[in-house]
C-alpha cells in the first residue's frame, strides 16, 4: 500500500524564463507545457503518486522557510496531494511568468523541507524534485555539500529540466544531451548565441550535484524542455503492480517445491467503465434501471424476479435448475494447485492451441534458496531435454481448474517457468478445408513466387544495422491506442466542456502505420506482385444496392439503352394524364411536378417550390417507405431542371438539403442519393450553373467539414519508454 | 463401414460419434442420425458369462449418444426404429413389422428416458410386450426410415443411418427380400444417406460380404459425406487481407479453437417452468419517466472531475479503421516469443468467392513465408467501432495422415500480439541455480514421466459435472454419473514409477530439516484455530479522515473493507463490489 512516489515539480518563473528568440517557445512556456502534460498523464495514470509544485523566481513569497529576507521570492504553490484537473486549471491560470529572479538552490532547499515534512509517518516508495530552470540566476554554492548530504541522506532523487542540453559544452552547439533524445532538439535559445556565465556556472554546479548523487549515470536525469514534451505526449501506459500467487509445485504425492507464480502477459483493460448518466443532471443516481420478466403471452404479464427461477436447456427440455442446487452439485476444485500430470516433448504443443488470456511466469518462492535449486533443476532439466511438463493449474478454491504447459524460460538474469492454458477437448473444433496445394488452380507460377518472394524481402522488419538485426515495429513497445485515444478526449472533454471531441493525434496514427522505410522500400515490389497476381473484386448482386432496390421500386437499375426508352415512354403517358394537374401532390409528386413544368400554367420556380415543399413533408416523416418517393422527385427535379436550363433551383435545394442530413438524421437517404449518381448540376449541363463537374461530384461524397482540427502537438517519435520512470 | 472389432465398448463408438458432430451449428445445417435397430430373438440372447444381451448393448449406445448429442449439439436430430417386430408402428402403418420408437427430432429427458426403459431385464421384457419379434424385411424398415428424412423440412448437414444387427443374413437367403433391400439402401444412399453397419457379437463371427456389404455405404463415400464442411458454413466473418497499394485478397476468418463454457441459464416462470422474456429499461429517479437512449450520456470520473460523453461518442472513440487485416511486414519466426500470448488464435483461409485470384496470392504467400520461415505482422481490426490490434500470421502447410485425410489445413494462423501496456513489469531477482547432478537427477524424474501430449485428451471436469447435473435433474436421477477428473494428477502411478528418485533428488536439493510446506502451514493456523471471521477486527475511519482523503483524493490508500465499512456509515447505496465504484460513491456523497 506504501508503494507511492512523492514529488515535487519546482519550477523557475523568472524574468529570464520569459525570454525568447523570435519565433522560439520562451523557456517559461515551454517548461509549463512539460509540467502540464506531466500532470495530465498522472491524473489519467490514476495511481497513488502525490504531487507538490514549488515556483520560484515568483513576485511573492510563500514558503515556511521564508525569513529576514531568506528564501524570497519562493512559492509553495501546492502541497504534497495527489494530481487532479483543479491542479491543472491552476496551472493553467495562475502559474505566470515573475518578475523577479530567486537561487534555484534555495528553492530546491525549500523542496526538500517540503517533501520532509509532508512525508513523515509515511512510507513512499520514491522521493523525487524535478527542477524545471534556464540556470539564469545567480546561485551562491556555499551550502552545496551540505544539500548534497541531506538529499542523499533522505533517499530523494532528482532530475533537471534545461533549455539545452547538459553536455552543450563538450559537444559543441546543438549537440544531443544526455538524456539521449534524437531529432526533436531544437536550436538553443537565444538564437544559439551560447551560454551566459551565470547559466556556465549553473551547468557545473548541476553537473557537480548529479554526478555526486548517482555517479556517470546521474547525467541520463538532465533533460531538455522538447525531450520531455515529446515523450510527455504518450500517456502513461497502464501499470498494474503484479500479484503474487503462492502455490507449490508438485510430482506426484512426495515432491513439492515453494513456488510464486505472476500474471506476466494478459490483455490490459481500462480500470473505469463508463456510467450511465442523466443527459441534463449528469447524475448517476436519476437513473434508475430496472429489469422487468414477462412471460410470452399476448399481454407480456409481468412477473415478479422472485417468482422466477433459472433453467438449463437439455435437448430439446429446459430443466429447471436453481442457483442453490446448481452450487451445491458444481464441480469443485480442491483449492490452489500447480500438479505436474506429466512431461512431453515440446514439439508437441502447437503454439496456435495457447489459450486463456494469460501468460504466468513461475519463480522459485521468494527468499528460499532451496526452492529456488530445486526449480532450477526442473527448468533446466526440460530446457535440456526439450520438454514441457503438463500441468494443472487452479487458481483457487473457487476458479476452474486448467490444463496447461510450463515451459522452461532461461533469461541471462533470470529462469523461471511459462505457464500458458492448453485447451480442452471441448474447445477444440475439427474441420476440413480444401486442399490449396494440391489445387492447379491456385499453384502459383514461378514468376509469381519470385515477386512475392522479392515483396517479403522488401517487407522485412528488421534492419540489419552492421551488427544484430534490429526489429524495427517492435508491437509490444507500441501503446494501446485505444488507451491513448481515450484518454486524450477525455482530457480535452475535461478542459473543453462544450467541444466537440479532437481528432486523432497524428504520432498515434503514424505508429499504427507500416513504417516509411518499409514503405517506401517495398513500393516497385508491390507493382510486381499487382502486375502479375490478378485479382478481380467479385461484385454480388446483393450488394449492389439501389435506392429502388432498399425502397422496393424495380427499374432504376436497368441498362441504360432500355432506360432511356422507358423514361420516354414515362413522360408520354405522364403528359396524356397532365390534363388536370393543379398541384404538387403526395402520391405521384415527380409526375405531377412534370406535368406542371410541361404545362407551364406556373412558373418554374413556384413549381419548384412546391417540389420541394412536399419532398420536405414527406422526408420529415423519417419513413424510408417515402423515401423512394423523394428520390424519383429528385430526379425529376434534376432533369426538368437541365431541360428548362435552369441549375439556381435545384442546386440551392440540394444544398440545403445537404446541409440538414446531419440534423435530421437523414444520413440513410443521402447515400442512396449519392448511389443513385444524383449530384449537383454543372455548367457542362446547364450554362448558368456555378458549379463545375469536378466540384458536383465532389460535393455529394466529401463529408460537411466538421470542426477544424485541434490543436496537435508535436510529432513524437514514438518512443514509449516511460519517462515517468525518469520523474 | 465399421470394421469395428467384436468387442468394442460402446462408450468408445458413442464418443467417436460426438466427435464427429464436433462442427457448430451455428454454422453448418443439421445433423442426423437414424438408428435401425434389430429386434429378432437373436438379438435377445444373452452372453454366455452373463455378459448383457446385444439388445441392451445397443440401447445402451443409443443412450450414450442421446445424451452426448444433448450436450455437444443439442439441435441435431435423431431417431430410433426397430425391424423385424411383431407389432407396427409408424406412419400410416404402411410397413409391416417396423416400428419407429421415436422418429427424427432433437433429443430431450423424456426420449432419454423411454431409451433407458428398454435397458436390463426389465427393458427386455417390455420390449417383448411392445415390440415383439417377428418376420424380416430390411427393405421395408430402409423404407420406412427414408420417409422419416422426407417429412422433415429443416437443412440436414449430414444423414447417416446406422444398422444394429447380430444377423449377417437376415432374410435367410430370401433373395426377393434382399433384393428389395439393396434397391432401398441404394434409393436412400441417392439422397445423401450414408449407411454405417454396427454389428454385433455373433457366434462364428460375422460376414458381412454375405449380404451387408451391399448395403452399407462404401468406406470413401463415409469420409467424405460424414466429415468434410463446407468452410464458409464455418466463417466468423469475410475481410480484405490488404498488403498495400490497394492490393487485397479476400479472406475468411475460422474459428477452430475457443474457450467452451456452461450454456447460459434461462429464467423460468417459477410455476410453469415456461422461459420468461427479460427487459432492462432505465427510468428517471425522481420523475419516474422511462429514459430513451437520448436522455442519458456516459460518464467518468478522472481528477476528481466528471467527464460526460455522448453514447455516440463513447463508440466513436473506439474507431480507428475499417474492418480489415492491414500487412506490416515480415518477421523471422524466432521474433515471436512464447510468452506472446493474450488470446487464443484464429484461422485464416482465402476467399475466392469474394474476390477470385485471392487463394494464389495466398498459397504463395503461405508457401514462401513457410520456406523462408517468416511470419506476417498485420493491423487487425475486426469491426467498425474496433480498436486495432496487431497480429502475427503464422504459415501452417497441410498435413495428411496415412489415410490421405487433413490432419491440418493449410492457411494462416491469426496469433494476437500484446501491446506495452499488456506486458507487466515484474520484480526479478537472481536466485541460485541447480549444479548438473542436481539437472541430471531431475531429467531421470522427468524421462520416467513422460507421454505423449494430444490436445484432445483432457476433458474440462466443470462443463461436464455442469452436463452430468442437468442429465440427472432432467432424468429424475437420484444422482449424478460420477466424472472422471482427467486434470487431476494421478498421484499413486507416478510415485509409483518414481520410485525412490524423489527421495534422491529431495536429498540433492533440500537440507534434512527442509519442509517445503512448512512456511505456509504455520502461517494458516491462527486463522484456523481462532475461528476464521469472528476475529476480523472491525474497521472504521472518522468522518474527517475520510474528508481529508476525499478532498486530497487518497481514497483509493483505503483497503476495500474499510470503504465499505464507511459506505455503511454514511449511507451510501453500493451496488458495486469493485474499488473503484466504492471510492466513487463516497466521494460523490462526501464531496457534496
Amino acid at each position: 500500500m506504501a508503494r507511492s512516489a512523492a514529488l515535487v515539480l519546482c519550477m523557475d518563473v523568472g524574468f529570464s524564463m520569459s525570454d525568447s528568440a523570435p519565433g522560439l517557445q520562451s523557456s517559461f512556456e515551454e517548461a509549463k507545457k512539460v509540467i502540464r502534460k506531466f500532470v495530465q498523464r498522472q491524473v489519467f495514470a490514476e495511481n497513488k503518486d502525490e504531487l507538490g509544485l514549488v515556483l520560484f523566481g515568483s513576485d511573492g513569497t510563500k514558503n515556511p522557510l521564508a525569513d529576514g529576507g531568506q528564501y524570497q521570492n519562493i512559492c509553495v504553490h501546492r502541497h504534497l496531494m495527489i494530481p487532479d484537473f483543479e491542479l491543472l486549471k491552476e496551472i493553467q491560470n495562475d502559474v505566470q511568468p515573475g518578475s523577479k529572479q530567486a537561487d534555484w538552490l534555495d528553492a530546491l532547499v525549500v523542496c526538500m523541507d517540503l517533501l520532509q515534512k509532508e512525508t513523515l509517518g509515511k512510507k513512499y516508495e520514491r522521493l523525487n524534485i524535478a527542477m524545471l530552470t534556464d540556470l539564469q540566476s545567480p546561485v551562491s554554492d556555499d551550502q552545496l555539500d551540505t544539500i548534497i548530504r541531506n538529499l542523499k541522506r533522505a533517499g530523494i532523487t532528482l532530475q533537471f529540466f534545461l533549455p539545452f542540453p547538459v553536455d552543450v559544452e563538450q559537444s559543441g552547439m546543438g549537440g544531443d544531451e544526455a538524456g539521449g533524445d534524437g531529432p526533436g532538439s531544437k536550436p538553443l535559445p537565444h538564437g544559439g548565441k551560447g551560454l551566459t556565465r551565470e547559466q556556465q556556472q549553473g551547468l557545473k554546479l548541476v553537473r557537480q550535484i548529479m554526478t555526486s548523487m548517482e555517479e556517470e549515470e546521474g547525467l541520463e536525469e538532465v533533460y531538455t524542455f522538447s525531450s520531455a514534451i515529446e515523450r510527455l505526449s504518450i500517456f502513461k501506459r497502464i501499470e498494474r503492480r503484479p500479484m503474487a500467487w503462492p502455490c507449490q509445485l508438485t510430482i506426484g504425492s512426495a515432491l513439492s517445491i515453494r513456488i510464486v507464480g505472476y500474471k506476466a502477459v494478459t490483455e490490459e483493460r481500462i480500470k473505469k467503465t463508463w456510467t450511465v448518466v442523466d443527459a441534463q443532471s449528469h447524475k448517476r443516481d436519476d437513473v434508475k434501471r430496472d429489469t422487468v420478466y414477462c412471460l410470452n403471452d399476448d399481454n407480456e404479464t409481468e412477473v415478479t424476479k422472485d417468482d422466477t427461477i433459472q433453467g438449463f436447456r437439455y435437448g430439446s427440455d429446459i430443466v429447471p435448475f436453481s442457483k442453490v442446487d446448481q452450487e451445491q452439485m458444481k464441480y469443485k476444485s480442491e483449492g490452489k494447485s500447480f500438479a505436474v500430470l506429466g512431461f512431453t516433448k515440446q514439439s508437441l504443443i502447437q503454439r496456435h492451441q495457447f489459450m486463456g488470456s494469460q501468460v504466468v511466469k513461475v519463480f522459485a518462492a521468494k527468499d528460499d534458496e532451496h526452492a529456488a535449486v530445486a526449480l532450477s533443476a526442473l527448468i533446466r532439466a526440460l530446457h535440456e531435454l526439450e520438454m514441457v511438463a503438463i500441468v494443472r493449474y487452479a487458481y483457487d478454491r473457487r476458479s476452474n481448474p486448467q490444463v496447461g504447459a510450463a515451459f522452461p524460460c532461461i533469461k541471462e538474469k533470470y529462469e523461471c517457468l511459462l505457464y500458458v492454458q492448453l485447451p480442452f477437448a471441448e474447445d477444440l473444433r475439427f474441420f476440413s478445408f480444401p486442399s490449396l496445394e494440391n489445387n492447379k488452380k491456385f499453384t502459383a507460377s514461378a514468376e509469381q513466387l519470385s515477386a512475392v518472394d522479392s515483396l517479403i524481402d522488401s517487407m522485412m522488419l528488421m534492419e540489419e544495422d552492421g551488427g544484430e538485426p534490429q526489429d524495427i515495429f517492435k508491437v509490444n513497445h507500441i501503446p494501446n491506442p485505444q488507451f491513448q485515444r481515450l484518454f486524450q478526449c477525455l482530457q480535452h472533454r475535461a478542459l473543453n466542456p462544450n467541444a466537440p471531441l479532437p481528432a486523432m493525434e497524428p504520432w498515434l496514427q503514424a505508429m499504427l502505420e507500416r513504417p516509411q522505410v518499409v514503405t517506401a522500400r517495398c513500393r516497385t515490389q508491390l507493382q510486381e506482385v499487382r502486375k502479375r497476381f490478378p485479382l478481380t473484386e467479385v461484385v454480388h448482386k446483393k450488394e449492389q444496392k439501389t435506392s429502388a432496390d432498399v425502397f422496393g421500386k424495380g427499374n432504376a437499375e436497368e441498362p441504360e439503352a432500355k432506360k432511356s426508352r422507358e423514361d420516354e415512354e414515362d413522360e408520354f403517358s405522364v403528359a396524356g394524364i397532365a390534363q388536370g394537374v393543379t398541384a404538387v401532390g403526395s402520391v405521384n409528386p415527380d409526375k405531377d411536378f412534370r406535368a406542371l413544368v410541361r404545362q407551364k400554367s406556373i412558373p418554374f420556380g413556384q413549381v419548384c417550390q412546391e417540389l420541394t415543399c412536399r419532398m420536405e413533408q414527406l422526408l420529415g416523416t423519417k419513413n424510408p417507405h417515402y423515401y423512394s418517393k423523394c428520390i424519383c422527385s429528385i430526379r425529376a427535379f434534376r432533369e426538368e431542371s437541365v431541360k428548362v436550363g435552369n441549375a439556381e433551383f435545384f442546386n440551392s435545394y440540394l444544398q440545403s438539403l445537404k446541409r440538414s442530413v446531419p440534423d435530421r438524421g437523414l444520413q440513410y437517404f443521402w447515400d442512396s442519393l449519392v448511389h443513385d449518381g444524383v449530384m449537383l448540376i454543372s455548367k457542362d449541363e446547364v450554362e448558368g450553373s456555378t458549379v463545375t463537374k469536378e466540384e458536383s461530384s465532389q460535393f455529394m461524397t466529401t463529408a460537411e467539414k466538421v470542426e477544424a482540427a485541434a490543436p496537435v502537438d508535436e510529432e513524437d517519435t514514438g518512443d514509449v519508454d516511460d519517462l515517468l520512470d525518469m520523474m | 463401414m465399421s470394421t469395428v472389432s467384436e468387442n468394442i465398448s460402446c462408450a468408445n463408438w458413442s464418443n467417436q460419434l460426438s466427435v464427429h458432430a464436433q462442427g457448430d451449428y451455428k454454422y453448418s445445417g443439421r445433423d442426423s442420425l437414424v438408428f435401425l435397430v434389430d429386434a429378432s430373438k437373436e438379438m435377445f440372447i444373452k452372453g454366455e458369462n452373463g455378459e448383457p444381451t446385444n439388445f441392451d448393448m445397443t440401447m445402451q449406445c443409443v443412450r450414450s449418444v442421446y445424451t452426448s448429442k444433448i450436450i455437444s449439439s443439442e439441435r441435431d436430430l435423431v431417431a430410433l426404429v426397430f425391424y423385424a417386430t411383431e407389432n407396427s408402428k409408424n406412419p400410416q402403418d404402411s410397413f409391416k413389422n417396423v416400428y419407429v420408437f421415436h422418429d427424427l427430432d432433437s433429443p430431450g429427458a423424456k426420449r432419454v428416458q423411454e431409451v433407458d426403459s428398454l435397458r436390463g431385464e426389465k427393458g427386455a421384457k417390455l420390449a417383448a410386450q411392445m415390440l415383439g419379434s417377428g418376420p424380416t424385411s430390411l427393405g421395408d424398415a430402409l423404407w420406412c426410415c427414408s420417409n422419416l428424412y422426407s417429412d422433415i423440412r429443416l437443412r440436414l448437414s449430414h444423414k447417416r443411418l446406422m444398422i444394429f444387427t447380430c444377423r449377417d443374413n437376415p432374410h435367410d437367403g430370401d433373395s426377393g427380400h434382399d433384393l428389395s433391400a439393396r434397391t432401398k439402401a441404394g434409393d436412400l444412399k441417392g439422397t445423401g444417406v450414408v449407411i454405417d453397419l454396427m454389428h454385433l457379437v455373433k457366434p462364428g463371427g460375422f460376414d458381412v460380404s454375405l449380404f451387408f456389404c451391399d448395403i452399407i455405404s462404401p468406406p470413401e463415400d463415409a469420409e467424405e459425406l460424414g466429415l468434410q464442411l463446407e468452410p464458409s458454413d464455418l466463417t466468423a466473418s469475410l475481410l480484405h487481407l490488404s498488403l498495400g497499394d490497394g492490393v487485397h485478397v479476400a479472406v475468411g476468418l475460422y474459428v477452430l479453437v475457443r474457450t467452451a463454457t456452461k450454456p447460459a441459464p434461462i429464467r423460468l416462470y417459477r410455476t410453469t417452468n415456461e422461459p420468461v422474456n427479460t427487459k432492462t429499461r432505465l427510468f428517471h429517479m425522481q420523475t419516474g419517466t422511462l429514459l430513451l437512449p437520448s436522455d442519458t450520456k456516459r460518464s467518468q470520473v478522472y481528477g476528481n472531475r466528471q467527464i460526460v460523453l455522448e453514447k455516440d461518442e463513447v463508440d466513436e472513440l473506439k474507431k480507428f479503421d475499417e474492418p480489415g487485416l492491414f500487412l506490416i511486414g515480415f518477421k523471422p519466426v524466432s521474433r515471436l516469443k512464447l510468452h506472446h500470448h493474450i488470446r487464443p488464435s484464429l484461422f485464416i483461409f482465402p476467399e475466392e468467392e469474394m474476390i477470385t485470384g485471392s487463394s494464389c496470392l495466398f498459397t504463395a504467400l503461405l508457401r514462401k513465408c513457410s520456406e523462408r520461415g517468416v511470419f506476417a505482422v498485420c493491423k487487425y481490426t475486426s469491426r467498425r467501432n474496433t480498436p486495432p490490434r496487431f497480429v502475427a500470421l503464422v504459415p501452417q502447410k497441410e498435413e495428411l495422415d496415412q489415410n490421405q485425410t487433413q490432419v491440418t489445413p493449410a492457411g494462416f494462423h491469426l496469433i494476437f500480439l500484446p501491446f506495452a501496456d499488456d506486458i507487466r513489469t515484474l520484480d526479478v531477482h537472481q536466485s541460485p541455480t541447480a549444479n548438473s547432478m542436481q539437472i541430471d537427477k531431475m531429467k531421470e524424474i522427468v524421462q520416467k514421466l513422460r507421454f505423449k501430449y494430444r490436445s484432445d485428451a483432457f476433458e474440462n471436469p466443470v462443463l461436464q459435472q455442469h452436463f452430468r447435473n442437468l442429465e440427472a435433474l432432467a432424468l429424475d436421477m437420484l444422482e449424478a454419473e460420477a466424472i472422471e477428473d482427467l486434470t487431476k494428477p494421478k498421484v499413486d502411478l507416478m510415485d509409483q514409477r518414481l520410485g525412490s528418485l524423489v527421495q534422491e533428488f529431495k536429498d540433492l536439493v533440500y537440507p534434512a530439516d527442509y519442509n517445503p510446506e512448512g512456511k505456509t502451514a504455520t502461517k494458516r493456523k491462527p486463522a484456523e484455530a481462532g475461528g476464521g471471521a469472528e476475529k476480523k477486527p472491525k474497521v472504521e475511519v472518522s468522518e474527517a479522515d475520510l474528508r481529508a482523503h476525499v478532498e486530497k483524493g487518497t481514497l483509493g490508500k483505503l483497503t476495500v473493507p474499510v470503504l465499505k465499512e464507511a459506505c455503511k456509515q454514511f449511507g451510501v447505496r453500493t451496488t458495486g463490489t469493485k474499488k473503484q465504484e466504492l471510492i466513487d460513491s463516497l466521494t460523490e456523497k462526501l464531496s457534496k
